[in-house]
Formats: structure tokens, sequence, C-alpha cells
């Protein structure tokens, strides 16, 4: 049996975030905005929401392409699909982690459908592109009728599916620094092979020389309800030389500090467990170490 | 109801339609226009039956809206022949054994037709991860990626 086809509604297609802004405002929780709408039309079909009005931001030229600004920085814009964040030469070569999370997200499908821009504001913690973006220290551009805001990534996704984001207010851009790290790593862990959203997600950003650990950006995502830093964990392993039992006590730490979920992927136990192993292994990978 | 007229090209035709604005791709490809070659199957996103081309890139028809698909080129299964030749790819999965009940096959022909697009000559594993938007309940994959690399000779 078919499910029930998704309600009516009016299109609108501006043509400035302005002119969206305006239309956010005007229709407020009778409307929502469509990019790719991967995620959105999911909801929809569930009739997990039935808006009057969807504002497509397709017509918006200024919300799409990467660049690298004067300054080194990498900029999205959040219109940008995740194929071609994966498959530009621009991210490959200055943001490698970034182009890898995005050339593995999902499946081959939704990597040409769904937006960067859209995937963070659905905030669904079982997702890679926050974490990879937190590890990298990216800010997000918000932009309304009445001005525009940056905020970071963990001050714009504040919890499980919720972002900071204002009724009237576009994600615009992201905007990633110059990468100060010499050496990066996002891994996933699916529950199974066939399962697209990951169970558990590690995003390292790290600046080494040889086997010490001079600077780190450690992040965990998926397994817990909004991406966030192990700042003990990255206080642990900076300035160390790191061997394999460094490595295997970092993955205690990120046990015992991450704030596990339990869901249909998994309890927060078997999370912990995997965390450990995970972290372990991915420490000495980046810093070439045998496994002990 | 709510409608909004769209023009787009499907297989080389072009079509000026009147659509339901909450109809997907998927719904307007077979209702509309009666290509029936494009499935239903999850319509979650999640199974691939319904993937279809879209200016080139490969979609999933359940995933999009058809007013999503204004102005743009769509390719389905039913335009992969021509004049009653089938496309090597098409001939492949039936020299392989690439399927048994066939309900997935639409979707993994387009899939693989994206695939050997942009990776001429791949190695099996390369395969399995360009069909992993794709589900396959009969075969095993094995005679599906048979095909896909047979394919890939020939093409």
């Amino acid at each position: 049996m078919r499910g029930k086809p998704v309600r009516d509604f009016e299109y609108l297609e501006p043509n400035s975030i302005s002119d969206a802004s305006r239309l956010l405002a005007e229709y407020d929780d009778d409307c929502r905005l469509i990019a790719g709408g991967t995620a959105l039309i999911l909801a929809l079909r569930q009739r997990m929401l039935a808006p009057t009005h969807l504002i497509s931001l397709a017509k918006i030229e200024s919300m799409s392409g990467i660049s690298v600004s004067e300054k080194g920085e990498l900029r999205i814009g959040s219109r940008t699909k995740h194929a071609e964040i994966a498959s530009s030469d621009l991210v490959q070569s200055g943001w490698p982690m970034l182009a890898d999370m995005a050339s593995c997200l999902a499946n081959p499908q939704v990597r040409n459908q769904g937006t960067i821009g859209g995937n963070l504001c659905y905030a669904d913690p079982a997702t890679d592109p926050p974490g990879c973006l937190l590890a990298l220290d990216a800010v997000i551009t918000l932009v309304s009728s009445r001005g525009e805001r940056q905020l970071p990534i963990d001050k714009f996704i504040i919890d499980f599916f919720e972002t900071a984001i204002e009724a009237d207010e576009v994600l615009a851009e992201i905007i990633v620094p110059k990468a100060t790290c010499n050496s990066s790593a996002h891994i996933r862990h699916l529950r199974i092979a066939a399962e697209h959203r990951p169970m558990l997600n590690l995003s390292i950003a790290l600046d080494h020389d040889g086997d010490q650990c001079r600077d780190i950006r450690f992040v965990i995502g998926a397994a817990v309800p909004v991406c966030s830093r192990i700042t003990s964990c990255e206080e642990f392993l900076k300035g160390k030389v790191i061997t394999s039992a460094l490595a295997a006590e970092a993955g205690d730490i990120v046990a015992s500090e991450m704030n596990a979920i339990s869901d249909m992927r998994g309890t927060d136990e078997y999370r912990r467990d995997i965390a450990r192993v995970v972290t372990r292994r991915a420490l000495s990978d980046l810093f070439g170490l045998k496994e002990g | 109801m709510k409608t909004q007229r769209i023009t787009l090209s499907v297989n080389g035709e072009a079509h000026d339609l009147e659509v339901r604005t909450g109809s997907l791709l998927s719904d307007m490809l077979r209702d509309n226009l009666h290509l029936t070659g494009t499935k239903r199957g999850c319509e979650t996103g999640v199974c691939g039956a319904c993937s279809v081309l879209k200016d080139g890139d490969l979609v999933k028809s359940c995933l999009s809206l058809a007013v999503q698909a204004d102005g743009s080129n769509i390719t389905t299964i039913e335009g992969l022949s021509k004049d009653g030749d089938l496309h090597p790819i098409q001939q492949a999965f039936m020299t392989h054994g690439g399927l048994q009940c066939g309900y997935c096959t639409p979707g993994m022909i387009m899939t693989a037709c994206a695939f050997l697009k942009d990776n001429p000559s791949p190695t099996r594993e390369e395969v399995r991860k360009g069909l992993s938007g794709n589900l396959c309940r009969c075969t095993g994959y094995v005679g599906i990626v048979d095909a896909i690399m047979a394919s890939a000779e020939n093409v």
C-alpha cells in the first residue's frame, strides 16, 4: 500500500535571500524552505510537516558555489550539493577531510540531490557534515532582511534536530578557515554496511610533527545528541609523543566523556565501546603506529 | 488542489504540464506521462528503484518534487533504447543475469549509466560502492556487478 500523498502547498521561488526572508517572516510556521529536499520530502510524506507554503531556494544563484577568499578561507554556498563538494579541486587540495567525508556521504543519488546547508539546518544527529565542519572550525552565515550574523557550527546546531536559526533567517554560506592541521580524518562507523546513516563518527584535525601531537581538534558525532569536541581528549594528547598505549588511553577518555545516546542503531554502552576502539584505531592510523 | 505549470524534457521530448505541487517526480513520470518503467519502491529514498537522470545526474525521483524538475532534462529507463535496440547496459543485464524479479532493474540500469560515465573502467569494488544507493532483494548483486563490468568493456 502506498502512503498518503504529500499535501499540496503554494510553491514559491524567490530570486534573492532577502525576498526569501520576507516570505519566511510572512508565513512563519506555515512555511518551510526547500533546497535539495532529500530530508524535507520524507518529513512531508510522513506528514510530520504539512506547510501551506514551500519556499524554494533554487532560483537564488548567490547561494551556490565553492571559492577560496583572499584570506585563504573556503566559502561554500549553502545550496552546494554534497557531490560538488566531493569533486571540488579546491576542497580536495585544501580541506581533504571535507572532500573525503562528502564523497562517502549517504549514497550517490543523495549526494547529487542533498545540499550542505539543508543538511546543517535539519540538524539530524545521524549524519556526517556537522562534525567534520566542527573539527575544521567552520562558521555559518545566517542572512535575513534584517541583516546577517555569523555563528560557529556548535553555536548553530544546539541540540537533537534543533538549530539557533530564527524564523526569518536563511543559512547562506559556510566558511571554513584556512586549515592549520597537517593531517586529518573523518571516520564513520555504520551499524550495517547497507545503512547510510552512521551510528558514530569521528572527525579529527591534527597538527603533528612526526609522532608528537602539536594540536588536535577531536569531534564525535552521530553517537551523541549533537556533535561535540571532546576537549579532555584533546588536552590529554596535546604536546605528547603518541604511542599505542596513549592512543588506547585516549579511547578510554572518549568513551567515558561522550554523552552517548541509545536508539535503534545501538545502545549507549555499545556506542561507548565502539568509540573506544574507533578512537584508538584512528589515532594509530594518523600517527602511523602499529596496533598494540 | 494546488497546481503549478512546469516545462521539462523527458527522454528528449518536450512537455508542458500542470502538476499538483505535492506530487513527486516519480508520480509525475508514472501518472502524468505514463512512463511506468521508473518504479516506486520504498518511497523513502532507500531502495533506488525510482532512480532517473536529471540533467545527467543520478537522482531518486521519490526524493524530488515534480515542481523541482521545472526546466530540467530527465532521462528514464524508457529513454535508453534506440529504435528498438537495447542499450548495451540493458543487453548486459540480460546476458549476465543481472535481474530476477526485475523490479529494481530500471533503477540499477540508470545507476549503471551514470556510474560508468564518471568511471568508465571501474573495479568490482568501485561498482559495488556505486550501487550503494540501490537495493536488490533477489540476485545477491553478483549478476548485476558482472553486467556492469561487462558493460564497462563494451560501452
